[in-house]
């Protein structure tokens, strides 16, 4: 459970970083485009959030089969995102920072 | 390129959707297959706070008998096949090559060897459950030339998937882009996100259905190989039997087994599930040991393959050993195994199943999105692509839209209706489900061509909502087991059936209420933004 939580957690906070980094989602959350240097410091987490959601991947399965579960839970991260933007912006923004402080958290229990 | 992605899409998109939506239902072909047989579901149930059966100590006895009962009834048949331990319930099973062809098999009694004999219960309902699903999406019912069909139209599926990409120009920047309630834009969003976010998904599950019956679609190097005729059987003896010894003609008595099989279990680190004997009682005899996978092998190998070792019985050599997860016949073979079971979902457990049904989810959706996007801009502005006869055409696709997406989907849950609704016991009780099924598709065909576009809508999507809800009623009703008792004794394969089938009918009817708020022509904005609409994937296929 905590291998699909933690892969799906980083993978929606990820994709919904990676939004956020677009000047039309962000003008739905914030209301005005992104600075420069915001819409990089926002590309740059939802990369290093995808990246690390291969992880849990690997360590709760193996090589091959967490690559796959990966690639799906990256397409199911982006999809919540992409559902979630027109109805609840708002609710993008806090649930996907929760996702992410949850999941960066559950990482630890990898690390043995 | 985009009258290519057009009209190749436009022409599969019901088959495809038909293909996809029975697809995705397959992953959860076990779940399905318990849910239709509930009287084995409620047995199962009573005995499901049992203690495990003890470890099975008598093996080597088990051997000894199924050999005695091959001996004497099936002594001419040169493949004997045992499986000492079957799972569950530790039975003990001989099958062999029937010499007319074919399989044969009996399931012994593991203290005596006497053949069980299986009398048809009286209460039992046969039905072939979820396999329906998992034939119709590869074969249509239709054996070799549904096999042919349905490849060609996943060859389509691919051009289109391609041509889609190259069409989709704005790929990056509207990739999280879905603006709901705007009428033909948002169905272009809807299927641009569910396509472009799930492609490596499609693509994969595209690729992996043609490569599944690559000697099929592919059959010349075969051919090459083996020649025309009976090229095909010589193929997959060699694919599936790698160095078969031939027959010399001089007898040998057949060894103790059990000796093997533990030789065997040290070399793969598997328990023995099948022992094939080869040439019985010839002195070219080999015999094959085959593991069992457990649990945590499919959970971390996408190969399916079990371990095996076999050896020579007249000098008692290993010839052949395989680890849990190789292939015997090289990395093409392995290959071929990677791809099938990628296909299959088997592996990874059940988080993978639920990845494989959203993904394939999103698959039906892009289908039926694009089906439907093709009519809405149509009804914007008419193309008039096919001269006097455009309106026709028009109404044509119209009516195969609603047929094939609200009617296919109701053919479906009906096949689970007919399940409880058809007698027990009657002839040929499986076949009339299915028949049920492609009945009930024919109908909606039917209701579709009869009733106004946006009246068909509506009443099909209802007739589904109203099926789907009141699927846990019928099983009350039928069965007199419920959702809650479902849930209580964790029986979750029951409860999941019933609980996914009150998701999609609320679905079903929440897509019946927009299509009735819909204006008849289409407006430019829509009357009130809806809130609150369910946070599913599906819910980018109803909107309007």
């Amino acid at each position: 459970m905590n291998v699909i939580l933690c892969a799906l957690g980083l993978s929606y906070a990820g994709m919904a970083s990676l939004s956020l980094a677009m000047d039309r989602h962000h003008g739905q959350v914030w209301g005005r485009d992104a600075a420069i240097n915001v819409r990089r410091a926002l590309q740059v987490a939802g990369a290093v959030l995808l990246a690390l959601a291969i992880w849990p991947c690997v360590a709760g399965w193996s090589a091959t089969v967490g690559f796959v579960a990966w690639v799906g839970f990256i397409s199911a991260g982006a999809l919540l995102v992409a559902l979630l933007l027109p109805y609840a912006p708002k609710l993008l923004l806090r649930s996907s920072l929760l996702a992410a402080v949850a999941a960066l958290a559950g990482l630890v229990t990898f690390l043995q | 390129m985009a009258w290519l992605h057009t009209w190749c899409g436009l022409w599969i998109s019901w088959l495809l959707f038909a293909i996809f939506l029975t697809g995705t239902l397959a992953v959860f072909d076990d779940p399905i297959g318990h849910w239709m047989t509930p009287e084995h579901a409620l047995e199962e149930a009573a005995h499901a706070n049992d203690p495990p059966p003890p470890k099975v100590t008598d093996r080597a006895n088990r051997l000894a008998l199924a050999l005695d009962f091959m001996e004497k009834e099936h002594p001419k048949a040169d493949m004997w096949e045992i499986w000492p331990v079957q799972r569950p319930g530790q039975g003990l099973s001989a099958y062999w090559f029937q010499p007319s062809g074919g399989y044969g098999s009996a399931e012994l009694n593991p203290l005596t060897g006497a053949l069980v004999e299986h009398v048809r219960e009286e209460n039992q309902r046969d039905t072939i459950g979820g396999h329906h699903f998992v034939d119709f999406h590869y074969e249509l019912h239709a054996g070799r030339i549904g096999v042919w069909i349905v490849g060609i139209t996943t060859m389509i599926m691919l051009v289109a998937l391609v041509s889609g990409v190259i069409t989709h120009k704005r790929i990056f920047k509207d990739f999280f882009t879905f603006r709901p309630a705007k009428g033909q834009r948002s169905w272009l969003d809807a299927h641009n996100a569910v396509a472009v976010m799930t492609l490596p998904f499609q693509f994969m599950i595209a690729y992996t259905g043609i490569a599944f019956f690559s000697d099929d679609y592919v059959p010349a190097p075969v051919v090459a190989q083996y020649g025309m005729e009976n090229g095909k059987k010589a193929f997959l003896s060699d694919w599936n039997d790698v160095g078969k010894p031939a027959r010399i003609g001089q007898a040998m008595a057949i060894p103790d087994l059990e000796s093997y099989a533990l030789r065997a279990e040290q070399a793969i680190h598997q328990e023995i599930r099948a022992v094939v004997l080869d040439n019985p009682n010839d002195a070219s005899m080999r015999v094959c040991m085959y593991g069992w996978n457990e649990e945590s092998d499919t959970l971390k190998r996408i190969s399916a393959n079990t371990g095996m070792a076999c050896y020579a019985l007249a000098t008692g050599e290993q010839i052949a050993v395989r680890q849990p997860g190789h292939a015997d016949s090289g990395p093409a073979g392995l290959t071929r195994i990677v791809m099938s079971n990628l296909h299959m979902a088997g592996f990874g457990g059940t988080p993978i199943r639920w990845l494989y049904f959203f993904c394939g989810l999103a698959g039906t959706a892009m289908m039926g999105t694009g089906a439907i996007l093709f009519m809405v801009k149509r009804r914007q502005r008419a193309g008039g692509e096919f001269g006097s006869a455009t309106e026709r055409v028009y109404r044509m696709i119209e009516c195969l839209n609603v047929a094939a997406i609200a009617g296919l989907a109701v053919a479906c849950v009906g096949y689970l209706w007919a399940n409880r609704l058809i007698p027990v016991g009657i002839e040929q009780r499986a076949g009339w489900e299915v028949r049920a099924f492609f009945g009930l598709w024919l109908l909606m065909l039917v209701h579709a061509c009869l009733r106004p576009e946006k009246r068909g809508w509506i009443e099909q999507l209802a007739l589904l909502a109203v099926l789907c809800v009141l699927l846990p009623i019928l099983n009350v009703l039928s069965t007199g087991d419920n959702l809650v008792a479902q849930i209580t004794r964790g029986d979750w394969e029951s409860a999941g059936v019933e609980l996914c089938s009150l998701a999609f009918g609320l679905l079903a009817a929440w897509g019946a209420w927009k299509v009735h708020k819909r204006k008849e022509k289409p407006a430019r904005k829509a009357a009130a933004k809806e809130r609150g609409a369910p946070a599913s994937l599906q819910t980018t296929m109803e909107g309007s």
